[in-house]
């Protein structure tokens, strides 16, 4: 993933209703991600960071790890941990499996605007 | 009794996805569709099935796309089994098709499995550049009574108010 300089400490939030990988039993996985960071200077070039998401739908995964996964990949990429630090905050909203919803966080507690998830209904 | 409990018993046998362990596969797989009998042949009734978690890929670029597929019959002698259908759609995961054309397959396949006495396939796609596409295909069996119902679905297709087909 490219990276681009940004001011310090701006707070870039993201989601996609498009993420997808597989479970350890092969299964698909949907769900929508919300990441918030603050940025130490850098953030990522979005088209890099959409392949990335891509990536994912042919890769294995216990549903649990995910958000920590991701929080992993943009730790590496545009992580600063002297100074001014990078702050970065994942959630992941699962969809439903057996009647049970999951949502996994890492990284930098937030609370996802889900009222965002509405610009891609109908 | 013993009726039910013999019914129960051929359709448990009839279904073979459904209950066993499961192999996903990641290509178009028609083949894993299942059905079973439908023991209310002589009543028309409406089935909707709700798959919110659809994805393909696009043809020409290779990116994913997502889309809920609604299916709304009335069956006739056979019923399609909804985890097999569920396997079926697994398999789009890697098919490059477009949307009409995937919403068109799906229709096929489903006639040709279950011979129903009307059908249609919703597909609302996720926007791809600023656009989104919600193709509809329809299919009656030749009755004059589902070639009117499909006339007046078609007629009556409220193209901005998808809510009102489910």
């Amino acid at each position: 993933m490219r990276k681009l300089q940004i001011a310090e400490n701006s707070t870039i939030e993201m989601m996609s209703p498009e993420l997808l990988f597989l479970g350890k039993s092969g299964q698909p996985y949907r769900g929508t991600l919300y990441i918030h960071f603050v940025s130490a200077g850098r953030t990522i070039e979005l088209p890099d960071f959409k392949k990335y998401i891509t990536s994912l739908r042919n890769k294995v995964f216990m549903a649990e790890d995910i958000s920590r996964e991701i929080y992993k990949t943009l730790w590496l990429h545009i992580g600063i941990g002297e100074g001014p630090k990078t702050k970065i905050g994942v959630v992941v909203d699962l969809t439903g499996r057996g009647g049970i919803q999951q949502t996994i966080s890492h990284g930098e507690p937030f609370t996802p605007n889900r009222n965002k998830n509405k610009i891609f209904q109908l | 009794m013993t009726d039910e409990i013999e019914y129960g018993e051929k359709r448990a046998e009839e279904v073979v996805a459904l209950g066993s362990a499961t192999e996903y596969k990641y290509e178009y797989c028609p083949e894993v569709l299942e059905t079973f009998e439908n023991v209310h042949p002589g009543l028309d009734y409406w089935v909707t099935l709700n798959a919110p978690e659809f994805t393909s890929i696009c043809p020409k670029t290779n990116q994913p796309d997502f889309a809920t597929i609604i299916i709304n019959y009335i069956p006739h002698i056979k019923m399609v089994e909804s985890k097999s259908l569920k396997l079926y759609f697994f398999g789009y995961i890697n098919k490059g098709e477009f949307h009409e054309d995937t919403i068109n397959t799906i229709r096929n396949d489903l006639t040709k499995l279950m011979e129903p006495k009307y059908l249609e396939v919703i597909g609302i796609f996720y926007p791809r550049g600023n656009i989104s596409i919600h193709p509809v295909a329809y299919y009656n069996n030749g009755e004059s009574k589902y070639m009117e119902l499909e006339k007046y679905r078609f007629q009556n297709y409220k193209m901005n108010n998808l809510k009102a087909e489910l």
